[in-house]
């Protein structure tokens, strides 16, 4: 396991996950294994919070799940993003940026 | 941000109702991502067992996993509840006689709370169907020995002048009037003299026509009437056509210039009363006839809507400012009235009251008891049950959802108690209205309603709460390893458990002592009342009103004759005994009074010899069965040129010749009398109590009907067999002689004595009710108690069975831990009843609050029951069979 693993700062999760979904339906091992990839393995996401956090957005109606077939040819879950979903992602980027934006510059300013 | 919501509802009803299907598929999801996981780590070089091994580790653990995710989908607290709920009922339904006697008995004190607490809602609480009820004021002269006299009609006419604290100000009094000729049988209606503005106070207005005017109060002006929307619609077809019709009433023609809307409900008055909602059906206008100089008489009650923003206080003083210059301006007749305004609420329910909060109270303790007795039961059962509770604790459940599991099975005993006992209660309002007297203030109005039903469910929640709470509290603290260890066998058992049960039934005792001292002292005081004498006697005695009107019985000669006439036929009726008729009959609210001269006596400096008057017929005391103590009865001999003669009450004549016969003593109402102005006493008749209640009788007189001829009379007719067959007889002699006259309020003496003893006997009936529950489940609980205490220490008594010790020994160990929270509790009980009895001082008649009898018997009853209750468990222990309990240790 690399050394310099962050823990998820609170309220991102749900921010990556519906940003994850942005590209395509998934399942839940995809997701927390895309998020491993593309963060370069920085961040990764706790099982015992993400499953919580899936049925917490599907009840939210961000996102939705069907069952389907696995790459592995297996049945699997897969989530998508709705409508609604793709609004909150936009909102929730946004908020981050904004948020990111301002930590960065009080860091490099004072 | 509704679609949002709508998802969110979908979402969370399919968790719920296809839960099994979720966590189905949850299972599906985990177990797929745990075999992708060790999938990626075999793939990395793993051996299979140890990339299970990390692949379970980076889960984290799949139980726990399932409970966040279920927690996620938010239906957790539904879903507890359910389980709750659902495992409560198994454990109810596991014990049924446990469960039937809980529901049971708090389906009766709620019952009984929820009834009680409609009559006191719809009495005392909802206000009166008036608009703005709380500025309309009844106005009464008052002094020591008279605290509600009516107004002079002139005095009244003062106020009205010179007042400015109403908006509106009117008097009425007494004129009920015969309905004859137009369609159907001649009918006496209930009806008021009112001056103008009668409706503007009540904030009312006729549906058809108008009200009357100031030009209405002139003496001989145009007869008019305005009538009820009832005999509009009953006797008149409700034809709109009414509005200036001529209808005959006291054989005269009247012009109907309005009709009042339905639900113009009567304010109740205090002479000659009508009761509150009771039906009144004709007002016609109200003379100021007379002098204005002369104001003895009294006879109009005021009623006033005071101005926004003024005081009872403000309207009191000003009238009574008034009330000062019209003594001053009329110094021939000084007199020392004050005025009394009181918010016609108040004049309503006022009387009524103290007994509903004496039967709030009383219910209120029921429900206590109840409580007490259901916790006592939980709390037996939390020990019966403390081994399930140790496993579950072991087992790793919180204390704290242990205690809501037990919660939850309280508040289903509750809730069921409710529902039953809401059903009770509306049969319970039935019948208490059906007991209750009938001038009882705005009995019609009570039923069941939303604030009951608001009420009922506060209570249950709240009673399941309170019953339920302190036993979880103590099962929760269940020791999960000395739960274990005991085998749920204790010989100690908890020592605080011990001591809150004990307390418990220490308190169901107290206040079941306390209801049964109340019961005790209602009773005795309803034994006192029924057994009072009260001057006459009631059985086989029919009574009815007649009035004869003016306009055709326009001397008193003609009003005489029929009398007569009258008295004859009826004594000639097969099964009469006597008739007679009389200005009025024994409590019927008949109070009216005239200063005398007695010949050869002086009244004391500003004082003047007074007494209530009536008028009778030769046979009146004889059929009503007052007893003659001297003298003579009147006879047919005493006509209107015959000698004038009284007979007086034993009370006027103790009071004016003690110790004298007031045999042919003379007394006069002129002031200056001639020879033929004095009426001689001819005999004196025993006292009939005023109210049946009351001490003895007001000192009062009787005028034979021939020379004094009264037109509104009541027949008093004696069968000699069931009077209530004579009804009819008494209708055709009357419509023999006149058709056009109706023969109204036919009642037995016996009902009106019937009456005159419901309220104190409703009040009775419902405290023995509640009193006796409350010895019921008092009893429960000491059953309960000692019950657990022996099954406790049934090794215990074994082992002193084998060492010897006798099973009278057993019984007595027994028998005394029950006597001493018995008798803590008896003690209690007469103390806090002593405190508590003072309240109904107002409710009793003849019993001391602190009655002797009453508290010596309850105290004799509450042992016996008490001690009864805890023979059946101490023979158990007497019983016990040495060799079963030395076996089981």
């Amino acid at each position: 396991m690399p050394p310099d693993r962050i823990d998820l700062p609170q309220g991102t999760l749900d921010l990556l996950i519906l940003r994850t979904l942005s590209i395509g339906a998934q399942h839940g091992w995809a997701i927390s294994e895309r998020v491993q990839q593309v963060s370069s393995d920085v961040l990764r996401i706790q099982q015992g919070s993400l499953y919580p956090a899936l049925h917490r957005l599907e009840r939210r109606g961000w996102i939705r799940a069907k069952w389907g077939t696995s790459d592995n040819n297996r049945r699997a879950k897969f989530y998508e993003l709705t409508a609604s979903g793709k609004k909150q992602l936009e909102k929730e980027t946004d908020t981050w940026r904004k948020l990111a934006a301002a930590v960065t510059q009080i860091i490099e300013s004072v | 941000m509704f679609d949002r919501l709508l998802s969110d509802l979908r979402y969370r009803l399919r968790a719920l109702f296809h839960r099994k299907a979720m966590e189905e598929e949850l299972d599906d999801e985990l177990r797929f991502h745990f075999e992708n996981e060790t999938e990626k780590l075999r793939r990395s070089g793993m051996n299979e067992q140890e990339a299970k091994r990390r692949a379970r580790l980076a889960m984290g653990g799949h139980p726990q996993v399932q409970q966040d995710c279920r927690e996620a989908r938010g239906t957790t607290f539904l879903e507890t509840s359910l389980q709750d709920a659902t495992y409560a009922l198994r454990q109810l339904v596991a014990n049924p006689t446990f469960s039937i006697v809980m529901i049971l008995t708090l389906a009766l004190s709620i019952g009984a709370n929820s009834a009680i607490f409609s009559v006191v809602d719809n009495v005392l609480v909802r206000s009166l169907p008036y608009p703005h009820p709380d500025r309309i004021v009844r106005i009464f002269l008052t002094s020591p020995t008279y605290p509600r006299f009516p107004l002079n009609p002139f005095d009244f006419r003062d106020y009205r002048a010179r007042t400015r604290s109403f908006s509106s100000l009117a008097a009425f009094t007494r004129s009920d009037m015969q309905l004859s000729g137009n369609s159907g049988q001649p009918r006496m209606l209930n009806g008021f003299g009112i001056t103008s503005g009668f409706f503007r106070v009540l904030g009312l207005s006729p549906q058809l026509g108008h009200e009357f005017t100031p030009a209405n109060e002139l003496p001989n002006s145009a007869r008019e009437v305005i009538i009820s929307d009832r005999l509009w619609r009953t006797r008149f077809a409700a034809s709109p056509a009414i509005i200036g019709r001529k209808i005959t009433l006291n054989a005269m023609p009247f012009t109907v210039i309005g009709v009042m809307p339905p639900g113009t409900e009567h304010p109740g008055n205090e002479y000659h009363p009508i009761a509150y909602g009771h039906d009144v059906d004709v007002w016609s206008p109200f003379w100021f006839e007379g002098n204005p100089t002369q104001r003895g008489p009294h006879y109009l009650e005021g009623i006033g809507r005071l101005k926004d923003g003024v005081s009872y206080a403000q309207a009191q003083s000003e009238l009574d400012a008034v009330m000062t210059e019209i003594n001053r301006e009329n110094i021939a007749n000084p007199n020392r009235w004050r005025v009394l305004v009181v918010p016609l609420n108040q004049e309503i329910v006022g009387r009524s009251r103290t007994m509903l909060l004496v039967l709030l109270g009383a219910v209120g303790m029921v429900l206590l008891i109840a409580c007490a007795n259901a916790a006592n039961l939980l709390l037996a059962r939390a020990a019966a049950r403390r081994r399930e509770l140790a496993v579950r604790l072991a087992l790793g459940a919180p204390r704290s959802r242990l205690i809501r599991q037990l919660l939850t099975e309280s508040l289903l005993i509750a809730a069921a108690g409710g529902l039953l006992g809401l059903a009770l209660a509306a049969g319970g309002v039935t019948a208490i209205v059906s007991l209750l007297p009938s001038d009882f203030p705005r009995a019609h109005d009570i039923h069941i309603s939303a604030p009951v039903f608001a009420f009922t469910f506060l209570v249950s929640v709240v009673t399941g709460l309170l019953f339920g709470l302190a036993p979880a509290l103590q099962a929760a603290r269940t020791d999960p390893r000395s739960g274990l260890h005991e085998g749920g066998r204790s010989t100690t058992g908890s020592r605080g458990q011990q001591r809150l049960r004990s307390a418990l039934v220490v308190s169901e005792v107290t206040l079941a002592c306390v209801l049964l001292i109340g019961a005790g002292l209602m009773l005795r005081s309803l034994l006192n009342l029924l057994h009072v004498n009260p001057g006459f006697r009631q059985d086989h005695v029919l009574t009815a009103i007649l009035s004869l009107p003016a306009a055709n019985y326009k001397d008193d000669a003609l009003t005489a004759v029929f009398f007569q006439k009258l008295m004859a036929d009826l004594r000639s009726t097969p099964g009469v005994e006597a008739a007679g008729a009389g200005s009025d009959l024994p409590w019927n609210g008949w109070d009216e009074n005239t200063s005398f001269a007695i010949q050869g006596k002086q009244p004391p400096p500003h004082e003047e010899f007074h007494g209530r008057y009536h008028c009778a017929t030769p046979d009146y005391f004889r059929a009503l069965g007052t007893p003659l103590l001297s003298g003579r009865f009147f006879t047919d001999a005493d006509k209107k040129d015959a000698p004038s003669v009284i007979i007086v009450n034993h009370a006027l004549a103790a009071k004016y010749w003690p110790g004298e016969d007031a045999i042919g003593k003379r007394i006069t109402f002129e002031d200056q009398p001639k020879e033929k102005d004095w009426l001689t006493i001819v005999g004196v008749v025993g006292d009939v109590k005023d109210q049946p209640g009351s001490p003895g009788a007001d000192p009062g007189f009787w005028w034979p009907h021939q020379q004094v001829a009264f037109r509104d009379m009541a027949l008093v007719v004696r069968s000699s067999s069931d009077p209530e067959g004579l009804a009819d007889a008494v209708r055709n002699a009357v419509h023999h002689l006149d058709p056009s006259l109706a023969v109204a309020n036919v009642q037995l003496m016996d009902q009106i004595v019937e009456e005159s003893v419901a309220t104190p006997r409703l009040a009775f009936i419902l405290v023995g009710l509640f009193a006796g529950l409350a010895i019921l489940l008092a009893a429960i609980g000491t059953y309960g108690v000692i019950s657990y205490t022996v099954s406790q220490r049934t090794s215990e008594f074994g082992l002193r069975l084998a060492l010897g010790a006798q099973r009278l020994d057993l019984l007595r160990l027994v028998l005394a831990q029950g006597a001493g929270l018995i008798l803590t509790g008896t003690a209690a009980g007469l103390c806090l009843a002593l405190l508590l009895a003072r309240i109904l001082k107002s409710l009793i008649y003849n019993v001391s609050p602190a009655d002797p009898l009453t508290f010596g018997a309850v105290a004799v009853l509450v042992v016996a029951v008490a001690l009864l209750a805890s023979w059946f468990p101490a023979r158990r222990a007497a019983k016990s069979d040495p060799m079963v309990a030395l076996r089981a240790e």
